[in-house]
């Protein structure tokens, strides 16, 4: 019997130790939370204030610009392809307007 | 008893070793809860900052966009712009590859003579009589001597005094003739080339509407 007493009173300790363990943890954790926490809010201010002197913006202002040029492609492409429409539509009607401007041109009665 | 003893130690460890796991496990759980959300918080603070300075930069983002996509739009307009006139004046070589067949005889189906006789008797309807020269390159005055005594009759039947001279001296032109009076106050020009070129500046909409390209 006092054996498991004297067994129970190391298990108590080591239970102790793996809740102090589970403490230190947990507060590791929260440092690093409020490091990351404190480095993204230096970042950010960082950032909008060297944003504030246009600089820093380089990578905003390109991706603007390519994204604006593919918007343009797109519109060329659209454009390109109602210039495709027109050469149809201009060859199928080419002989009725030939004719037209003869009729004007040439005075037949 | 001995083994009794034994067997309750045993329990007993085991529910401790079991207890002591479960209390790293939830701590280690905690620790990762915290983590992804100061993560996520980082993010969130990161992305509000992107969202303040595209604020800041909207003007220039703006001017920067409008700038390219309207060069974009420019390009296009001018493609489909080029596209309509190449269409149109297509349609004004063709007639005036085909005038230059009839003007030449090349043409069967249509009577030069009688083309040339309108664009005369036109010409003296316009200036109203009296002495008119006529000019023409030197194949049309070839034709028009030939047909110079029919066309004055009609010319004098039309206008009340008429009197219809050549000019010997042929002008370069691809047909049809220039007219003036004797003292030159009157000139009606109706050559091939200037009628095309009349036609040309009232038709063009209405040859752009029958190809379908406006």
């Amino acid at each position: 019997m006092e054996r498991v007493v004297s067994i129970g009173g190391r298990l108590q300790r080591l239970l102790e130790e793996a809740e102090e363990e589970a403490r230190r943890c947990i507060e590791e954790a929260r440092g690093r939370a409020e490091a990351l926490l404190e480095e993204a809010r230096r970042e950010a201010e960082e950032r909008l204030e060297r944003a504030k002197r246009g600089v820093g913006v380089d990578d905003i202002l390109k991706r603007e610009e390519e994204e604006a040029k593919k918007e343009a492609e797109r519109k060329i492409r659209e454009y390109r392809r109602r210039v495709r429409e027109v050469e149809k539509r201009a060859k199928e009607n080419f002989e009725e307007a030939v004719s037209l401007v003869l009729k004007e041109v040439l005075p037949l009665g | 008893m001995a083994e009794e003893a034994l067997e309750l130690e045993a329990r007993l460890i085991e529910r401790v070793v079991e207890r002591r796991e479960a209390i790293l496990k939830e701590a280690e759980e905690e620790a990762e809860r915290i983590l992804r959300e100061a993560e996520e918080e980082a993010r969130r603070i990161r992305e509000e900052a992107e969202r303040e300075i595209l604020n800041l930069l909207s003007s220039d983002l703006k001017a920067l966009r409008d700038r390219i996509i309207g060069a974009g739009e420019l390009e296009g307009r001018r493609l489909l712009m080029e596209a309509r006139e190449k269409a149109v004046s297509t349609v004004f070589q063709e007639v005036e590859r085909r005038m230059r067949e009839i003007a030449e005889g090349r043409d069967e189906s249509v009577d030069y003579d009688a083309v040339l006789s309108h664009l005369i008797l036109e010409g003296v309807e316009a200036i109203g009589g009296g002495d008119i020269i006529i000019q023409a390159n030197e194949r049309d005055l070839e034709r028009i001597r030939r047909m110079l005594k029919e066309v004055r009759r009609e010319a004098e039947r039309r206008v009340e005094e008429v009197n219809l001279k050549l000019d010997g001296k042929p002008i370069e032109a691809m047909g049809g003739v220039i007219l003036r009076s004797v003292d030159g106050s009157k000139i009606y020009y109706n050559t091939l080339e200037g009628r095309l070129a009349r036609v040309r500046r009232r038709l063009e909409g209405r040859v752009a509407e029958v190809l379908g390209v406006i």
